[in-house]
């Protein structure tokens, strides 16, 4: 009696002979990808290990783009000052941010073990079934670790056969990864029934961006030319570039261009924002949003879409000299005078940052500082990409927390940045034309007008439509025929280098690849340099500095060093 | 006296026949014969001592199994006769001779005999001082005497557990006598785990609570009225009503749950809140192993034993009531700046303070709008035509219409006043009670009702209890105690950074609460005006939330003698509980963030606990010096709870009733959990006493736990001695000491509480906010996807506390004094607590393991002492002292500390090895940089031993913090970070003084606590002037680093903060958190009872009060006193309902 007694199966809870059939791994699997967006939600916006959301978002805002220089933390002093101290290198390993980013990234992992493990207790798949499984699972981890990997080098590399917590950090994992991707690469199917499932061009891509992180041209060569040629989404759409707007917009997704992407929603059914896009929930400008004016486009970003009257960006950085610079209307009140700029612009500007004059998706003319939190903080400029629109906010946003939340994929790859990566490739081959095909098929999707703002019919009903004319003066051309060829090979980097910058800011690659392309030290200064001309507030006393030799990656979490450590011996090392 | 001892509680003793094998009785007097019984029945019997005069019999008491039979067998053969004044307690008279009064001649004196709070007493003995004339009073307490009617003679009047009381007869016929108890306590009855001794008798710490003193305190909440009344509690409360305290034995016991076990009428339970205070007999805290091992497995947080009480003697009435008011504090109570304060600091603090609200000159210019914001009066853009605000709006495009026109507050709004008002509080008890010989009676009804301070928040409570007894035969007893509460209590949350009160110090003062047609005003438009929420909006929006509790507690129990010495019984008891509540979610629309869903939540929960305990008791005296009682049970415990909730968005209108789980348009979402946990035990308890000089007591428990997965089972030992060295011949001739006694025990409690129940188990789990994915892209819906949920220890066993206790109990000076004090040592071996793991393994629950160790030692100490100063005035006093010092010893194998996150400081609280629990930790201060070249001199040092481009500190700048280098490397690292406090206090107290003089009486409670240390997180907010746009205190703008002023409380105010000012924890927020609070002063009259007796009143008292009526303290907060549930993170203030001053008038009433 006392036995029974004193027994009881832990309720609403599933032990793994439960779990370790067909239908199990399938949702197994899916729990693999709901670890994707790193985030939880308890009726706060958290992430999946209780911090903010922002802190692990996917799209890594704060570490590629606010540290690259994209943009600014926004918003005002003392609301998540974290930002600005990990913006300037002065952020220590304790830095809770890099902790919560870690161990979110790390669930990731865990659950796709949690999928290979468990399949080698499952008896009702077939081999071929099982395969396609762990190539799935095994695809995840990879995207899991590429994003520790560029986060902060050496990382403990652990796997379904792993049962020891204690795993050192003293080797490079890329090879690991590399084995990832190929095993994905090599049993993922072309297509799937669901897209928001990886395929195989997927992780053709991912593995030859793996290459290109290691600096193995010639190996990701192939197989980026490959994915231009050949693939297909997991819907079966050929790679291809869209309309450049339709990649943020809720309505447009899933479209040709997204090659890998990580599937938001709203109204769910969990009355939370959990499975929305929770990592740039502060990301909305002030007034038309609940919240919180965060991540402003900074000055140099905002120039660079300065272009020539031939239609080409100033590649040697004097976009930022007073007479190129983009007209700002910071220092100027909403309710003052105020003419945009008018000189020529690339158009991707204004579907990257919000400015004063100029239609602010369907939201209205951008009315300047009404719309930002504090100019003399952060400037003047508001993000775009990751924003929703007025006329579909009802079916795309979720509004029932404290911050807003979006059914907007976070695009982890697209079509555009494959082009531009194989551009890379093509120059370390000597393929300096074909490198430049491959930027001008990026510069002419811009040029598209379909991809233009254009002002509205009626300004006093922005969700009505647009007319006809554009809203700035878009200037934008490919690079001439041989142009690349003819200046030879360190132009064309740049010239890709500064694609790279216009194409994908705000994404979160920014500190990334110049971390790659070993520039971070020169490229950050100078963009303090420039920035530090309009003496925003936001830095003062801070002095971002970048070391050379340590700043390339994130500090090892001192909370993870700490955790590691076993009687004494610590089994985690930092990184430099 | 009858405290605590009660047919419910496990059998004191019992009769047995017993053949009269022994051989043939002695003879002995008929006074021992009534020692002897009332020894062995635990009864008193009282008689005129000439009764018993030159009477002698043969008399064993062995031979009896009822005091009744005894007292029968006793009597036979004299003219004398017994009768049976109620439980306990016996009367022994002469049979009717009527011959024998007639024959004096002198005038009866006669009269009452009623103790303090106007209860008959019956039994009392009254006798002429040094005479063999006496009586004993009837039931009514009536008595009649038959004197020589000197005038110099003095009636003495005695009476067991009362003060001897003489009185000049003067010629006075007629006397209305009230008899104080005494406080000498050592016969008191002291109920125990699964018995009952006498508290001379006691071998552990035991600390019995005045309860007259405790339930003085006017709160509904019988643990918030512990507060000082017994050494080693540890009781912190806050002022919101019903909230409950955080109440600890001895300090810290382990990492989580804290909550000492409560036994009601023997019926375990973990919490007492909804207990009506009114129905408590006594209260008993079990401090160590030789008490509260016997509760096994959840006696390491403390055990503390309640008893309720029941009806006595003639049927009585009774009613207590009070009626009082509470005032929070007056003035400007946050020390904020006003509005042209607040503009002034803006521009000392930015290089461009301009801004469309104070304009862009030189100086601030206050508007006289804010929204449109900075607008002048007769703008167009203040026209009221203009003006849009629809507080129902049910979707965005409205919103985004919305035209607002808000006046600027000029001389700033006091958001304090604004939310907290006087309110009052009441509580009426009635009370009607009464026994026979068969059985007693108690019915009692309480509605308890304290309004809120804080808008929209109270505590409403009825209580109703029916406690009653049957003696079915000498042998045979049964009886029900049993509870029903049903309470309403809307609480907001304290100490939270986004939480209602901290709204109230985090609100600009520019901001009004309504916008000029009524609507709320707020933050809205942006960064200028903070982000912080209007918290008169806030709770408004509340009003029409609804929520009940209601539980019935208690058991039903039988006993029967048995054979010889035995007596079983069994209780069945528990507790069956459910509440439910709702809540509608307003959209919001008056501040920088917004809510625009309206949604209505409701839930519902259904518990129940059963506790099934059986016991048999053998209790028997071996010759005259061995007094043996063995009890061996079992006992069975199972808890339950189910909960269900659910939501629903999109309602047409929001006006209650509409709003229900059904008729909203939008999201429906809901969701159940549920629990379940049980507990099974053997128990075994053995007092002996030699010569009632020498005390052992041993107990066991073996308790089996539904928690634990392969470690079911535990031991709880413990061994206890006590040596009542003033019983020794060599100490009969001190004539101040009149008792001592040295205590001593070890042995092991146990603790369960932290483990879930399914502690033991990996599981997996489909989460839907984490492992459900939108994988087909839909935009609108999720797939079921599982994760790992728990990581099971099926390891995991029995946390362990290992105690080891002395103490002497002591009373001295002609019983006036009374000392009891103790020494403790605990160490807390296999403490349950769940090590975060590294992160590779996950995110899963952790399991709590048997990983961390801890130690407690301290000291309790109580004092109580009473006096007469003059034959009217006399005074009693009781202190009590307990002091404690907790140190983690270790917390898991891959880490010496853990924090526990705090907000937007980062971590400002470690659980450190060596340190004790929730100690503060961060930088230390040192002073200024004063001037450029202190930083040089800083820097200078730092490149000597750091290299060239070394600096000092981060962000280092004058007027800012320099940090202490703690580590000597010269160089501010994260490892110069330091313990910089600690909110355990060196000591606390607790102080009664009662006073009475005649009819008046007075007392007066004092609290304090000495050494503990506050983390005042309100100053992040509003000492900084870069922290948010919140509201700013004077020490920004006036105590702040200037120039001028480099002995500032203050660093520098700039716009932005930094590592070194107020961006990362530092001692900066460490303050001396000690104080002294009067908890209560009452003064009260007691009307003469023959004033109101013709209507049937024995007893009315009528009081005044006042509660919380001063604090004396040093911390800059609002209350020093800070609640705070957790063990590991207690101690920091981020605003919290402080306690309020309170007014009180009340009335006693005895029918």
């Amino acid at each position: 009696c006392s036995k029974s007694f004193l027994e009881h199966d832990p309720p609403g809870a599933l032990e793994i002979d439960v779990i370790a059939n067909k239908k199990g791994i399938s949702k197994l699997l899916i729990g693999a990808y709901g670890a994707l967006d790193g985030q939880n939600d308890n009726g706060d916006m958290i992430n999946l290990n209780g911090g903010g959301g922002f802190t692990a978002a996917p799209d890594n805002w704060i570490y590629g783009s606010v540290v690259g220089g994209d943009a600014h933390k926004g918003s005002t002093s003392g609301d998540q000052d974290d930002i600005l101290h990990i913006a300037a290198f002065s952020a220590d390993p304790t830095e809770s941010f890099f902790n919560d980013k870690w161990v979110c990234v790390y669930e990731g992992v865990k659950r796709c073990n949690l999928v290979l493990s468990t399949l080698k207790k499952v008896t009702d798949m077939s081999d071929e079934e099982k395969t396609e499984a762990a190539a799935e699972a095994r695809f995840l981890r990879g995207h899991y670790y590429f994003d520790l990997r560029k986060m902060f080098k050496n990382v403990p590399w652990t796997d379904e056969d792993s049962t020891n917590l204690y795993i050192k950090n003293d080797k490079d994992i890329f090879p690991n990864i590399e084995a990832d991707f190929k095993y994905a690469m090599d049993n993922l199917p072309p297509t799937q029934p669901s897209v928001g499932q990886a395929n195989k061009y997927a992780a053709e891509v991912y593995l030859a961006k793996t290459y290109l992180y290691e600096k193995k041209y010639a190996d990701a060569l192939p197989l980026f030319t490959d994915a231009i040629n050949n693939g297909q989404t997991s819907n079966g759409l050929h790679y291809d570039l869209v309309p450049f707007q339709n990649n943020w917009n809720a309505a447009t997704e899933n479209n040709a261009e997204s090659v890998f992407a990580i599937q938001n929603n709203v109204h769910d059914g969990t009355s939370t924002a959990a499975n929305a896009n929770q990592g740039d929930m502060l990301n909305y400008p002030p007034n038309i949003a609940p919240c919180c004016g965060f991540f402003q486009p900074s000055f140099d970003l905002v120039n660079s879409y300065r272009t020539t009257a031939g239609g080409l960006p100033y590649l040697d950085g004097s976009y930022n000299t007073d007479a190129l610079a983009v007209k700002s209307d910071q220092g100027v009140s909403s309710g003052g005078n105020y003419t945009p700029d008018q000189g020529p612009l690339d158009p991707r500007l204004d579907w990257t940052a919000g400015r004063r004059g100029v239609p602010y998706l369907d939201w209205g003319v951008n009315p300047g500082r009404d719309w930002v939190v504090s100019q003399p903080f952060a400037g003047p400029y508001a993000p775009v990409k990751m924003m929703y629109r007025q006329a579909t906010m009802d079916e795309f946003v979720d509004f029932s927390e404290w911050a807003p939340g979006t059914a907007i994929n976070t695009l982890v790859i697209r079509f555009a940045d494959v082009l531009l990566m194989a551009a890379e490739c093509e120059v370390e081959a000597g393929s300096l034309a074909q490198a430049e095909a491959y930027v001008n098929r990026v510069r002419n999707r811009a040029k598209d007008p379909r991809s233009w703002v254009y002002k509205y019919a009626d300004d006093e009903n922005p969700t009505g439509g647009f007319s006809n004319t554009p809203a700035a003066n878009y200037v934008i051309n490919p690079y001439p025929d041989g142009d690349f060829a003819a200046k030879g090979k360190d132009y064309a980097n740049t010239a890709i280098r500064f694609e790279r910058k216009l194409e994908l800011a705000m994404e979160g690659q920014r500190f990334f690849d110049l971390v790659r392309w070993g520039i971070a030290g020169t490229a950050l200064t100078a963009y303090y340099t420039a920035e530090g001309k309009y003496k925003l507030t936001d830095y003062n006393g801070l002095n971002p500095h970048f070391t050379t030799g340590k700043n390339e990656y994130y500090p090892i979490p001192q909370r993870q060093i700490d955790l590691s450590t076993k009687n004494g011996v610590a089994t985690l090392q930092q990184n430099y | 006296r009858q405290v605590g001892a009660s047919a419910d509680q496990p059998a004191v003793a019992a009769g047995v026949e017993m053949p009269a094998t022994a051989g043939q009785p002695s003879e002995v007097t008929l006074k021992f014969a009534f020692q002897e019984i009332e020894d062995k029945f635990s009864v008193s019997i009282a008689y005129k001592s000439e009764l018993v005069k030159s009477r002698k019999l043969q008399f064993s008491v062995d031979n009896f199994r009822s005091a009744e039979e005894a007292l029968e067998k006793a009597l036979t053969g004299f003219p004398l006769h017994f009768e049976k004044v109620r439980e306990h307690f016996y009367m022994v008279t002469e049979k009717e001779q009527p011959s024998a009064g007639a024959a004096m001649v002198q005038d009866p004196v006669h009269g009452t005999v009623r103790d303090e709070k106007g209860n008959a007493l019956t039994g009392v003995t009254v006798k002429v001082k040094g005479s063999n004339v006496g009586t004993v009073t009837d039931i009514n307490g009536n008595f009649k005497l038959q004197t020589p009617g000197a005038t110099g003679e003095q009636l003495e009047i005695t009476y067991l557990g009362f003060e001897t009381q003489t009185i000049n007869i003067r010629g006075q016929l007629e006397f209305n006598i009230v008899l104080k108890e005494t406080s000498s306590s050592l016969n008191e009855v002291v109920v125990t785990g699964y018995t009952a001794q006498k508290k001379k008798d006691l071998t552990g710490a035991v600390a019995v609570v005045k309860m007259d003193a405790l339930t003085r305190q006017p709160t509904g909440d019988v643990t918030a009225q512990l507060q000082g009344q017994a050494a080693g509690v540890t009781v912190i409360g806050d002022g919101q009503p019903g909230a409950a305290p955080q109440v600890r034995v001895r300090g810290v016991n382990t990492f989580n749950n804290n909550n000492p076990l409560y036994v009601v009428d023997g019926v375990p339970t973990d919490n007492i809140r909804d207990l009506n205070p009114a129905d408590i007999a006594s209260m008993q805290v079990m401090k160590d192993a030789g008490s509260a091992s016997i509760y096994g497995s959840r006696a390491s947080n403390g055990v503390i034993i309640v008893t309720t009480k029941r009806g006595s003697g003639k049927i009585k009435v009774t009613y207590d009531g009070y009626y009082g008011v509470q005032h929070p504090k007056g003035g400007n109570v946050l020390h904020t700046l006003n509005t042209q304060e607040t503009a002034d600091l803006r521009w000392i603090a930015m290089q461009d303070p301009g801004n469309d609200i104070y304009g862009y000159g030189d100086k601030p210019v206050i508007p006289d709008y804010i929204a449109p914001k900075g607008a002048k009066e007769g703008d167009p853009s203040v026209n009221p035509d203009l003006y849009y605000v629809d507080p129902n709006y049910t979707s965005l495009d409205e919103y985004n219409n919305f035209y607002r026109i808000t006046k600027a507050n000029k001389t700033g709004t006091d958001w304090y006043h604004a939310v907290f008002k006087n309110a009052p509080m009441t509580s009426h008890n009635i009370n009607v009670s009464g026994s026979t010989d068969k059985a007693n009676y108690l019915f009692s009804l309480n509605y308890f009702n304290q309004q809120g301070t804080l808008d929209y928040t109270y505590y409403k409570r009825y209580t109703l209890r029916s406690n009653t007894s049957f003696n079915i035969t000498d042998h045979v007893r049964v009886g029900e105690n049993l509870a029903f509460s049903l309470v309403d209590n809307p609480q907001v949350g304290n100490y939270s950074p986004d939480g209602v009160l901290a709204m109230v110090m985090r609100e600009q003062p520019i901001i009004p609460i309504y916008d000029i047609k009524g609507n709320f005003a707020g933050s809205y438009g942006g960064g200028d005006l903070g982000d912080a929420e209007n918290p008169v909006a806030n709770q408004y929006r509340t009003r029409n939330n609804r929520s009940l509790t209601n539980r019935l507690f208690g058991n039903i129990w039988g006993e029967v003698d048995l054979l010889k010495h035995f007596t079983f019984r069994t209780s069945f008891g528990g507790e069956v509980g459910s509440d439910w509540g709702h809540s509608f979610s307003y959209p919001t629309y008056e501040n920088k963030e917004y809510f625009s869903v309206n949604q209505y939540s409701q839930y519902a929960d259904n518990n129940h606990e059963w506790t099934w305990t059986n016991t048999l008791t053998y209790h028997q005296v071996l010759g005259k010096d061995h007094d043996l009682k063995v009890i061996a049970g079992t006992e069975a415990n199972d808890a339950r709870s189910i909960s269900i909730g659910g939501s629903t968005t999109d309602y047409f209108s929001f006006d209650p009733p509409y709003p229900t789980l059904s008729t909203g348009a939008g999201q429906h979402n809901n969701s159940s959990d549920s629990y379940v946990r049980s507990l099974f035990s053997l128990i075994g308890r053995v007092d002996y006493a030699f010569k009632d000089k020498y005390l052992l007591g041993f107990t066991i428990r073996r308790d089996g736990s539904s928690v634990f997965v392969d470690n079911k089972w535990g031991n709880f030992p413990a061994a206890s001695a006590a040596w009542r060295i003033s019983e020794e011949k060599f100490m009969k001739g001190i004539g101040w000491l009149n008792d001592l006694k040295i205590r001593g025990s070890y042995g092991v409690m146990g603790n369960q509480t932290n483990p879930s129940p399914t502690n033991g188990y990996t599981t997996f789990a489909g989460v839907r906010t984490s492992s459900y994915y939108d994988l087909t892209g839909s935009n609108n819906s999720i797939l079921e996807g599982f994760q790992p949920y728990q990581t099971g220890a099926p390891q995991a066993k029995w946390e362990q506390d290992i105690n080891g206790n002395i103490g002497f109990d002591a009373t001295v000076l002609n019983n006036h004094l009374e000392i009891s004090a103790d020494y403790y040592k605990k160490d807390i071996k296999d403490l349950l607590f769940a090590p975060t793991p590294p992160g590779i393994a996950g995110t899963a629950i952790s399991p709590f393991i048997n990983i961390g160790t801890m130690t407690n030692r301290g000291v309790d100490l109580a004092v109580t002492g009473h006096a007469g100063i003059t034959h009217d005035l006399k005074l009693d006093a009781t202190l009590s002292f307990t002091a404690y010092k907790n140190t983690v010893k270790k917390v898991a194998d891959n880490a010496t500390y853990f924090d526990v996150f705090q907000g937007r400081l980062g971590n400002i609280i470690r659980n450190q090895v060596g340190g004790p629990t929730s100690a503060f930790f961060g930088y230390k201060i040192d002073g200024f940089f004063n001037s450029q070249a202190d930083i040089d001199n800083a820097d200078k040092l730092a490149q000597e031993k750091n290299g060239p481009d070394a600096v000092y500190e981060t962000d280092e700048g004058i007027g800012r913090f320099k940090y202490k280098d703690m580590n000597g490397d010269g160089i501010i690292t994260p490892d110069d970070r330091t313990i910089l406090g600690s909110p355990h206090p060196d000591f606390s107290y607790g102080l009664n003084i009662g006073l009475t003089y005649k009819g008046f009486d007075f007392n007066m409670t004092l609290y304090g606590t000495q050494g503990n240390d506050i983390w005042n997180n309100v100053r992040w907010w509003r000492d900084f002037f870069g922290n948010f746009n919140t509201a700013k205190s004077y020490t920004a703008l006036y105590d702040s680093w200037t120039e001028q002023n480099h002995n500032a409380r203050a660093p520098k105010q700039e716009e932005q903060t930094y590592f070194s000012t107020g961006q990362v924890a530092n001692s900066y927020f460490v303050e001396n958190g000690s104080y002294l609070r009067c908890k209560n002063m009452q003064l009260g009259y007691t009307l003469p009872a023959n004033v109101f007796s013709k209507w049937g009143v024995s007893r009315l008292h009528v009081y005044v009060q006042a509660a919380n009526l001063f604090t004396i303290t040093k911390y800059s907060g609002l209350d020093p006193e800070l609640n705070g549930n957790a063990a590991t993170n207690f101690g920091v203030d981020e605003m919290g309902y402080p306690n309020q001053r309170q007014y009180l008038v009340g009335l006693n009433v005895g029918f």
